[in-house]
This record gives C-alpha cells, structure tokens and sequence, in this order.
C-alpha cells in the first residue's frame, strides 16, 4: 500500500490490520508504517549529518535498507511471525546500505531472533525482542560510540521492558518508546562532542525513532504522508510547480523570509498557517527560514501579521497569481521539467550552454541541469551543488565541453557520492549519451554504454572567430565564420553556409544518417531554415532536424550520427 | 620506504612515523561498525603480537609520490554486510587520516581476514 492508502484507513481498519497478539502480517504492516513514516522524512534525516563525516546520506541508506527488508516480505503470506522476522532480517542483511543501514539489519537480525519459533507476538515477547536487538547490535562493534543509533536503541529496549511491567496495551508500549526514543535523539550531543558542534542530532537515531513514531503514528490514526515539521532546503522547495496547483479562490502567493525567534515552533506556525491558505511550505537554509503559501485576496496580509510575531521578517514577496497564470499560458519558455530520481536510482546532471539544449537534455531525462559552456564554465561549487541534493547516490555528469571536464571531476572527488564523469566535449556527445541512459540500471554498465555511446556520433561547431591567427593549418581572419569538426578547426569561410559545407564533408556526413542542428541565440531561424533545405539538396537521403539550442557565441552545433 | 613522512615549514620540518598514522587508522577502524578485531599481517605478526603491543597490529603504512597507502586486516562479526562495512570502514579511514595527519590517502585497501561467530541464526 502506498502512504497515501494506508493514511487513508479508518483506526477500526488499522486495527484489524495490526491485531495484538501480532501475527507475520501484522508485523509486516507496521514494518510498512515505520518504512513509510521514515521515507517521508528521509530528507529530514539527510540534513542532519554532520558533513563531510563519512556515511553521508543515512536517511537515503536507511530507508533503501528497510525497503529492501519490506521487498523481502512484500508477497509473504506467512502468520509466523517467527518466519515472517527472519525474512524481514534476511532482506535487511542483503540489503543493508551504509553504516546506518548495517545497524539497521544487525537489529532487525537480533530482532528476529527473539521472536524465533513463535506463532505470534504479544508484548512481552516484543520487549525482550527489543532487548535482544539491541544487544545483537552492540554486538557488531568493538568500541561502540554512545551518542548514535546504538544509544537509542538501547534506551528504547530499556523502555520497553519498563513498559511491559505497567500495560500490556501494545498502543501504550508503542508510545512510551516513541517518547523516550524522541528524548534518547536529543541527547545525542551531549554524548557525542562533533554532533554538538554541528548542532544536529544524530541521524541514524533519529532515522530510528521515526520507524517507531510510523508503527505508532499508524496505530494511533495518523496520517503518515505529510512530514509534520517538514523543513526543506530552500533549494528543494518547489515554488515553480507550486503554481500548477493554485486552488479555487487562492489568489495571491505570499513568500516571506523570516529569522525565527528561539521560541519558534514550526509545528504550531504549520497549523496557524493551514487556517489561512494552501500550498504550504517552509524552507531553511543560512539560518534564514522560508514560507510560503497560497491565500485568498482578502486575507494577503495574514501569513505577514502572523509571521512578525514569531521572528524578523527580513523580505515578502507577494504575487498575484490569476494574472501570473495568464502570463504562464502566454510565456513561449516553460519552465524545464526535470526529471525526478527516485533512490537508488541513476540521475544525470548536464552541462548546457543554452536554454533550448537544457530543454532537450531534460527531455532526456536529465536530473539536473548547471548552465554552462565555452565562455562560462560552472564552478566546481555550482557542479557539486547541483547534484548534492539529488536523493541518489548514483550520478553521472556530462560537462559536454573540454573545459568543465576538470572541474566535474574535482566535484566528484569531493563528494561522498559515487560519481562518474563521461568526458563529453560537445553537446552531441552528450545527447548521444543521454540515450543510453537506464535510471535502474547497473551503474557501471551504464557508465560504460554511455563512455562507449559518446563517440558514435560526430561534433560540429560553426562561430565566428574573434582575433586573426592561424591553428592547425588554417588561417583565420578577424570576423570570419569557422567551422570546429569535433572539436578542430577545419575551415575559415566567408558564410556560415560554407562552413556548414565544409563541415559535413571533413565529418564523412555521407556515411552517416541523421544532421541535427541546434541553433544559438545569434541567427534567426528563418536562416536556419534557409540552411537546412541546402543541405537536404546535398544530402537527400539523410534526415535533417532543426532544434532551437539557444547557446550563445555558436550560431550553430551540429550532431552528425 | 623510508620510516618517516618529511613535511616542511619554514621553520623546519615535520616527521610523520608510519606507526602514528597507523594508530589512527586502527583507531577508526575499530570503531567503524561491524568490525569487531583487527587480523595480523603475517606469521611474524602474529608471534611478535605475543610479546608486545604493536601499533602497526593490522595495519600496514606505506608512502608513495602521490599520498598514503594504507592495508587494513579486520575480522568482521558473521550475519552483516561486509561490503557495506568495509566501505565505511575505507570511508572513515580516508576522513580520519587525512583531516588529522594532512596527508592525502592514495589507497585503502581492506583485507577481511576472517568472521567471528556470536550467534548462528
């Protein structure tokens, strides 16, 4: 069942579902609460880490752990709950992703061993459950670090068996932990000196407690789709798309930055906030938080009024939306729709010199675009920016020019990501390599089908070049339209027609099949035109395309394959 | 392989032993999770261990032109992913090293040299 299913249960349902004493198939609903619970606040949990501590994504690692524990049962119809813990623990053990996610598995392991031969779990039996995972955990390490998942795990057992002495409501054991593994979390500084210089709590912990707060979120009738204190990294907020779900009657889009007091609570600032509009979100990112929100005309001026009271407003920006949506439907350049990596699989970050090509590339499926090209290479920071928030560990980067090759491979050594770079020189190399792409597919086999797809195809570039020299043979004069054949100049002509020509005879067009030409933002397309037509007299049977690229400085790229 | 690491500032130098960057590396190792020993290197190793306690237990230091290598030999606790554990085991290694010596890691190269079995499931 998906988030959105299982929140939609009435509590009778959910408890129909999860019956105490818990048989394999209750067990498994709730190891679907807790997962679900975890990966709605995966990104929570990734922005806790105490950066460039190994182990990077722990949300990422834990949530891909406990999905692969969940795949292992997914289909299992066994009622033993004993069986149904072992394959839970067997699927974590394979799967098991960072440190994280080892801890994971090595609790579920002692988990199930607990449960071992027993038809079903009441709790009793799920509190020393508990005990024996979290000694099995501490099992797996010499010197155990307090302060970490370790900790909570061994305060939540402790709890339990308090528990078990006072109820034998599995609800009220279920909260207790919550509550104390809630408290466990923020003590983790006060254990462990690096956390508190971070000022995080530990990741892995609290990755820990959301799985209990999901079982007990579920139980309890709660939804387990929206995180309750969600709080983005400005750049994952998604104002754009926001818009595409304007509601009846909401017409204005208030944005404020604000510095929340110390006294702030974000769970509250939610509620007041849902009374006055839609659409909300809130981002932080520099000390400096985010909001924003959909209301109607009438009340424009409340989410200002409420914000001011809780900190230092430092900018609104209030936009009418009817009139924004009109100049939407009018506005020839949409908005890029990238594509959205699920975990574990591989995104694609690409280098584009010109809006039309970023378009291309993202209907490629592109997961992140940095703009850049011949005169404006992107900063190793822009590189690793663009791909650092991708929830993937998988990445490849396509720097589609001879000079971003060295900074997209100094961005992927200072990342704990497993990076590749394709050293595509031109943007034909790197759509050609685009089409190679399989998001789930081995990472390396794909590296290698898109290292091997970029030489199938021949560059051209025509410019106009900017001083008078001679390279490799020719003579350039000031002025004069060139024409670069993967990369080398070739010819220096007085039209960009002949230089076209010049360009597909050095490229041996005649043995290929297909002339793209991507067109810069300094020749009009009736041009273009005008010259793809001369080049259908010369080469009839090729198939020719013409594509807006948009680049600056090249009036025209041109893929040969 | 020289015993030291020279490093120069202008007020002299600094020597690094290989047994100082192997006590940190044996450090963090053995508090990566999963790890729950380290192995000897080789018979001399292990006979040597009987006498005195060794830094470079374990651990083997080597410096080339372009940065450290280090070999790490770990018995691993039975019924954990071993790949995901010697991979954090690499990546603490690689950040302890580097950001307490400032030297840069070349290679990390860890040899499991055996499981230890605390329970059988």
């Amino acid at each position: 069942m998906s988030a959105a299913e299982l929140s939609k249960l009435s509590t009778v349902e959910r408890h129909k579902l999860v019956a105490v004493p818990i048989d394999g198939q209750g067990l498994k609903t709730l190891l679907e609460a807790g997962m679900i619970w975890l990966k709605t606040n995966q990104q929570t949990v990734n922005s806790l880490n105490v950066f460039p501590v190994p182990d990077g994504d722990t949300g990422t690692n834990m949530v891909l752990t406990m999905q692969a524990a969940f795949d292992e049962v997914a289909t299992s119809g066994t009622s033993n709950v004993g069986q149904f813990a072992h394959s839970i623990a067997r699927g974590a053990l394979m799967g098991a992703r960072g440190n994280s996610g080892v801890i994971l598995s090595q609790i579920w392991r002692g988990f199930a061993r607990a449960l071992d031969d027993h038809p079903t779990m009441d709790v009793k039996l799920f509190a020393d459950a508990l005990e024996e995972a979290k000694t099995t955990a501490y099992k797996g390490v010499v010197r155990p670090v307090e302060g970490t998942i370790l900790t909570v795990m061994k305060d939540i057992a402790t709890q339990a068996t308090v528990s078990v002495q006072r109820t034998s409501s599995f609800t009220e054991v279920l909260w207790d932990i919550v509550e104390t593994a809630n408290a466990s979390v923020e003590r983790t500084p006060d254990l462990l000196p690096i956390l508190k210089q971070a000022g995080v709590v530990d990741s892995g912990g609290k990755g820990l407690m959301l799985i209990f707060e999901g079982m007990w979120r579920f139980i309890n009738g709660d939804s387990l789709d929206k995180a309750v204190t969600e709080v983005l990294p400005l750049s994952d907020m998604d104002l754009e798309n926001a818009l595409e779900t304007v509601e009846e009657g909401q017409d204005y889009e208030v944005v404020i930055d604000f510095t929340p007091k110390s006294t702030f609570n974000l769970e509250e600032y939610y509620e007041e906030l849902s009374k006055i509009g839609t659409s909300i979100q809130v981002g932080e990112g520099d000390g400096i938080y985010r909001m924003h929100i959909h209301v109607p005309l009438d009340s424009r001026y409340l989410p200002i009024d409420h914000t001011m009271g809780l900190g230092t407003i430092q900018k609104v920006m209030m936009e009418n939306l009817v009139a924004q949506m009109d100049e939407r439907k009018n506005n020839k350049n949409p908005k890029l729709k990238l594509t959205l990596v699920q975990p574990d699989q591989i995104a694609v970050v690409a280098v584009s010199p010109g809006s039309g090509l970023s378009r291309i590339f993202a209907s490629l499926g592109v997961a992140a675009i940095v703009e850049g090209g011949q005169t404006m290479n992107p900063s190793i920071k822009e590189l690793l920016a663009s791909f650092e928030d991708l929830p993937t560990d998988k990445i490849i980067i396509l720097p589609n020019n001879k000079n971003i090759i060295m900074a997209a491979k100094e961005a992927a050594s200072m990342t704990v990501k497993n990076v590749a770079v394709i050293p595509t020189i031109s943007v034909p190399q790197g759509l050609s390599a685009m089409f190679r792409l399989i998001p789930d597919n081995d990472f390396d086999e794909t590296v290698e089908a898109m290292n091997e797809a970029m030489t199938d195809v021949e560059t051209g570039e025509i410019t106009t070049a900017t001083r008078t020299v001679e390279i490799d043979g020719v003579q350039v004069e000031n002025g004069q339209v060139i024409a670069l054949h993967n990369g080398k100049l070739i010819a220096s002509t007085q039209t960009i027609e002949e230089a076209c020509e010049a360009l597909l005879i050095a490229a041996n067009t005649i043995d290929y099949e297909r002339i793209t030409l991507f067109y810069g933002e300094d020749i009009q397309l009736s041009h273009v035109n005008d010259l793809a037509d001369k080049i259908r007299t010369i080469y009839p049977s090729h198939e020719i395309e013409v594509h807006e690229g948009g680049q600056p400085h090249y009036q025209l790229i041109i893929s040969i394959e | 392989m020289a015993e030291t690491e020279n490093k120069h500032n202008e007020l002299g130098s600094i020597l690094i032993q290989k047994s100082a960057i192997a006590s940190i590396a044996r450090q963090s190792t053995l508090q990566s999770y999963g790890v729950v020993g380290l192995a000897p290197k080789n018979l001399i190793e292990n006979i040597r261990q009987l006498f005195n306690n060794d830094a470079k237990y374990g651990v083997e230091v080597e410096f080339d032109h372009d940065g450290l290598v280090i070999d790490i030999y770990i018995v691993v606790e039975y019924g954990t992913r071993i790949k995901s554990i010697t991979n954090s085991v690499v990546k603490s290694v690689k950040y302890n090293v580097e950001k307490t010596v400032g030297l840069p890691v070349r290679r990390i190269n860890v040899h499991v040299r055996g499981l230890r079995i605390s329970n059988m499931d």
